[in-house]
């Protein structure tokens, strides 16, 4: 017997559908940069990983280190409680009237993800055989650009799968910015909760978007993919 | 064009280059060959600094490769490289294998590059596959298309690093025709081959090395009827042996 009465018409229209919508949109918005810009990120990491030059190898061992072996909550807290000491005034004023919650929750995930792909990015690399650096830079290009027009395209392909799989996670991972106060849409969904003690309606109407959301990301990658693949089958 | 002094080159106790001194000038063709293993590779390598030298000088086109104020991708710029294994770029269509180095490092624009690499394909043969991708041509068809990629550059002097040591007897032929042509046209080239019939053919010199050493250095046609060495002498009766004999034919 259940004394609990089902109501799937308030979250399905009027106010509290808006809220869902609008939480939607701040997470559509946070997957979308934090994917586009943790990717660029990635492979800056993954070269730097790479280099000649010991001092820019370090540098980029060190961000790994410290931000594989942290957790991405405590990131998160210190790009909002903590990183706004280090900046000054003015930038701080400004970044306050302009959604310092979304800007230091998108630095969080980027970041964040960004050392998972540089990592995957680098196995790419590394699978790619010798020859293909040795025929660029027998060319004339540089190793900077033997990387961006060889070495990383070819890498990059070879990479989709968990590719695909660092930026589900970034997607998920977005839920934690509600921590900070990102009206995303588990904040949305939380809120809709606390106004009408219809939890399980709510966040059933979380997941289903946050999977949702999933299907469409990894369709998105396996269609480009395709496309890659079917132009030139690995040889 | 390429001259080397005193070069000497060691892996760890490995000897691979010991004292290699030799020249070759605008036009010339210089064929190397000798058994795997004596540093014939090694050396061609280091023509246009893929390999490092432990000591000697090379000279290459007028600039010194161990000076720093030589920059090297400028001089590869000028040196094509062909390699045994073609190392065509797998993503990128013939036209952009051909077109890419140009386009980026001498800012061609595209519609010339392309039609440069039009003219280059016709040249090896291949003008119906420039949309076609690597995985799809043959062996032979793959090393044509990887000289026409070389040629590109406009290089002054062109590097064959065993060029067919890793093709079907049956497609040696079709790519030491390309060379052919490409030595009569004048172009300075050294080349590290197994196919004596291409050194007897286009070599002006031919240079026998073993154990990191030049052992002899003779226009083919001495090199070939009075080799000096006795291990000059082997080799050459090794290659001619009926079980290699396939292969040497073809090259004639």
């Amino acid at each position: 017997m259940l004394s609990y009465h089902f109501d799937w018409s308030i979250i399905l229209s009027g106010t509290y559908f808006d809220w869902l919508v609008s939480g939607l949109k701040v997470t559509l918005w946070l997957s979308a940069s934090g994917i586009l810009l943790s990717f660029l990120l990635g492979l800056c990491v993954a070269v730097m990983r790479m280099s000649h030059i010991a001092p820019v190898r370090w540098v980029a061992q060190l961000f790994l280190e410290v931000t594989r072996n942290t957790p991405l909550l405590v990131q998160i807290f210190f790009w909002y409680f903590g990183s706004y000491k280090l900046l000054p005034t003015d930038l701080n004023d400004w970044l306050n009237n302009h959604n310092f919650e979304f800007v230091a929750a998108l630095a969080a995930l980027t970041i964040y993800t960004s050392a998972f792909i540089a990592e995957d990015i680098r196995s790419g690399v590394l699978s790619i055989p010798k020859e293909q650096l040795e025929a660029a830079r027998s060319a004339g290009f540089s190793y900077l650009r033997s990387m961006q027009y060889i070495i990383l395209p070819q890498a990059v392909r070879i990479t989709i799968p968990p590719l695909v799989n660092q930026f589900l996670n970034l997607a998920k991972n977005s839920s934690l910015a509600m921590t900070i106060g990102v009206m995303e849409l588990t904040y949305q969904a939380r809120q809709v909760e606390s106004y009408t003690f219809k939890g399980f309606e709510a966040f059933t109407a979380a997941t289903v978007v946050y999977l949702a959301l999933s299907v469409v990301i990894t369709f998105l990658v396996d269609q480009y993919n395709n496309r890659v693949l079917k132009l030139h089958k690995a040889s | 064009m390429i001259q080397c002094k005193g070069v000497h080159k060691w892996f760890k106790d490995l000897h691979v280059l010991n004292d290699i001194n030799l020249q070759v000038t605008k036009g010339e063709v210089l064929v190397v060959c000798g058994p795997s293993g004596s540093g014939k590779s090694t050396l061609i390598r280091t023509i246009n600094k893929l390999e490092p030298i432990n000591e000697g000088t090379i000279i290459v086109d007028g600039m010194d490769l161990a000076d720093r104020k030589t920059d090297i991708n400028k001089l590869r710029a000028e040196v094509g490289f062909v390699f045994q294994q073609f190392n065509l770029y797998p993503h990128l269509s013939v036209m952009n294998n051909i077109t890419l180095a140009p386009r980026k490092i001498r800012k061609t624009p595209r519609r010339e590059a392309e039609e440069q690499a039009m003219q280059l394909l016709a040249r090896v043969g291949l003008a119906e596959k420039h949309a076609a991708y690597p995985s799809q041509l043959s062996g032979g068809q793959q090393q044509r298309v990887a000289i026409a990629r070389a040629l590109a550059m406009n290089p002054r002097i062109m590097l064959f690093d065993e060029p067919t040591s890793a093709l079907d007897p049956e497609m040696i032929g079709e790519v030491l025709s390309v060379m052919q042509d490409l030595a009569r046209s004048g172009m300075t080239m050294m080349v590290v081959t197994h196919e004596m019939g291409f050194a007897r053919e286009v070599a002006n010199r031919v240079i026998f090395m073993d154990a990191g050493t030049i052992l002899e250095e003779a226009p083919p046609a001495q090199f070939f009827r009075t080799p000096q060495h006795d291990r000059a002498r082997q080799f050459l009766n090794q290659l001619l042996t009926p079980m290699h004999g396939a292969s040497t034919t073809a090259a004639a």
